[in-house]
């Protein structure tokens, strides 16, 4: 029994890695809040996939005390999914969330220095993520007004809409992908440049509060008014993902049933099953920095002419510099990071207190990854930063600042012959060579004349 | 009576009188000490009207170059009224052989300040 145990370990060890196929690059911890009134098995397809990608699931009802999302501010988990459609922040006067699940703890971990990526469904109840929302600034409408179209027709009542991918879809998400079924809220998206908008809603689709046409006249009204007060059209989002400035990401889908077996195995066109179980993939991949995660893997700066690439603390003024950047992107195939030359966009700032440089980052042929420009440094001396900032939606952002002196050329640091004064170089070479010609010319002469009488004297030349 | 001939024939013949009286009646080293004025005047004239033309930068060169022709200028010139057979009776303490070490370190001075100052 021990023996057969001491052989199949090293091979349970050896196909473990195997069986998993991705990975995040910030962890696999994953902590699933799933409120009591849902059941776990609804979701195994979800569940399941995601264990197949290499991710840890725990499981825990919101008003369980334990396993705490973090300790003494620091998170426990990766990652975190809200299943809490129905829960309340107060039912009966107790609470509904535990205190480590509420919303400022959450808001507190995403932007402390250990992030914490999170995805979170909502619902048409009024529940602590409605207000949440409103701090990533997305509005949503008045509770118990889920999202109902009525076009196309289909097999499915008027809240449960088909959503199909717009032409060129957000690059989270894989072209292709049949239309996926959603049921719940839709949101307005507002100014905040984080929010990273993936997938909208249909443009005949609106939110009310009942699927009769008993509230019709109100939103006549409201479409005289201008849709104000309305959540309807094409404008409203449906999934929209947030990215802090520290790189968390948090995903808000408008109803729980994307992620559902129900919905994953529904056919949305004859013969068409829907495009869920691949939407859900996306998104956890992207929530979940799979997916889009860049980071700089080294910068450096030398002079142009400089063989050895060596970085100076200080440079001349007018002089030439070379900055080379190196990026890598997450692979979530292989678990590792990878150089990426595809940044098509990247923009290097030599700033003193303004840019006095701003120029393009260009790929480097044959280097994978490096990006490098070269420069004439400006004439004002001081003390520069060499900035590459880059923020891009969807991308994690990019932030590089290293600081340079420029300093005025040395007093042997100028040129030593001026190309604008060679006239007068001429000008002076010329009389002193005219002066030693003349002198040769006349003592020759000189002692031509007088060889005969006097034996010409040899007079100093020079 | 012949027509008169016209200035432009005039001043032309006059010059050609100049020249050839020029050339016989001087002496071969007076001759040479008259090109080499030319050639000073000339290179002076030259930076000058770059100086005026183009650009006084860099000034110091500007100032050494025209200095350097116009030094030469003044002392080939007194060379010459020195050692010219026609002056004998002024320069009678100065042998043509002092006057030309006179020139000869008084240029050797003015090349030192000339390279010194044109940078």
């Amino acid at each position: 029994m021990w023996s057969i145990f001491k052989l199949a370990l090293p091979l349970v060890l050896f196909i473990s890695p195997l069986l998993s196929q991705a990975g995040s690059s910030a962890g696999s911890s994953v902590l699933v809040v799933l409120e009591p009134e849902l059941k776990r098995e609804d979701f195994s397809l979800f569940f399941n996939s995601l264990e197949k990608r290499g991710y840890e699931l725990t499981f825990r009802a919101p008003l369980d005390k334990t396993p705490k999302i973090a300790e003494h501010g620091i998170p426990a988990f990766s990652h975190v999914i809200f299943f809490t459609p129905t829960t309340k922040s107060e039912k009966k006067g107790e609470p509904g969330f535990a205190p480590d699940l509420s919303p400022q703890s959450l808001v507190s971990l995403a932007t402390a220095n250990q992030n914490i990526n999170i995805l979170i469904a909502l619902s048409p109840s009024a529940t602590p993520f409605t207000s949440l929302a409103s701090e990533f600034s997305l509005s949503l409408p008045p509770p118990k007004t889920p999202l109902i179209s009525h076009f196309p027709p289909r097999p499915f009542p008027p809240t449960t809409l088909i959503i199909p991918y717009p032409e060129t879809p957000s690059p989270l998400l894989t072209a292709g992908t049949p239309p996926i079924l959603l049921s719940g809220v839709s949101h307005a998206i507002g100014d905040n440049p984080l929010l990273v908008p993936i997938l909208n809603a249909p443009a005949e689709s609106f939110a009310s509060d009942s699927e009769e046409d008993r509230q019709a006249d109100l939103l006549v009204e409201a479409t005289e008014r201008g849709g104000e007060g309305l959540w309807a059209g094409s404008q409203m989002g449906v999934v929209t993902g947030f990215q802090t400035k520290n790189g968390a990401r948090v995903m808000w889908v408008g109803g729980v049933s994307v992620f559902s077996n129900e919905f994953a195995e529904a056919e949305v066109a004859p013969g068409q099953k829907s495009g869920n179980a691949q939407f859900a993939k996306d998104i956890t991949a992207w929530t979940f920095q799979e997916t889009m995660v860049l980071r700089i893997d080294e910068a450096t700066h030398h002079s142009a002419s400089d063989p050895l690439t060596v970085p100076k603390e200080m440079y001349t003024t007018n002089e030439h510099l070379t900055y080379i950047i190196q990026l890598s992107a997450f692979d979530a195939k292989t678990d590792t990071w990878i150089p990426y030359s595809s940044v098509k966009d990247l923009q290097l700032e030599f700033t003193m207190l303004d840019p006095h440089i701003r120029t393009a980052l260009k790929a480097v042929d044959g280097v994978p990854g490096a990006y490098s420009v070269t420069f004439r440094a400006p004439d004002r001396h001081g003390v520069y930063k060499f900035v590459v900032d880059y923020k891009r939606k969807g991308y994690t952002s990019l932030h590089s600042s290293l600081q340079v002196s420029i300093v005025p050329p040395r007093h042997d640091g100028y040129p030593r012959f001026l190309s604008a004064a060679w006239p007068y170089y001429a000008g002076a070479i010329s009389t002193s060579a005219g002066f030693i010609l003349f002198c040769a010319i006349y003592l020759g002469a000189e002692v031509s004349g007088r060889g005969k009488g006097k034996g010409g004297k040899s007079l100093k030349g020079e | 009576m012949a027509p008169k001939p016209t200035t432009s024939v005039q001043m032309s013949s006059a010059l050609r009188t100049l020249w050839t009286n020029y050339r016989s009646s001087t002496s071969p080293k007076l001759q040479t000490i008259d090109a080499f004025l030319v050639f000073i005047m000339l290179s002076g004239i030259f930076q000058f009207l770059y100086c005026v033309l183009v650009s006084s930068f860099p000034y110091n060169a500007f100032l050494s170059g025209f200095s350097s022709t116009v030094g030469q200028f003044v002392l080939t010139a007194s060379l010459r009224s020195q050692v010219n057979p026609q002056n004998r009776d002024q320069f009678k303490a100065v042998s043509p052989e002092r006057a030309f070490a006179d020139f000869v370190l008084g240029s050797i001075v003015l090349h030192f300040f000339v390279y010194n100052f044109l940078g």
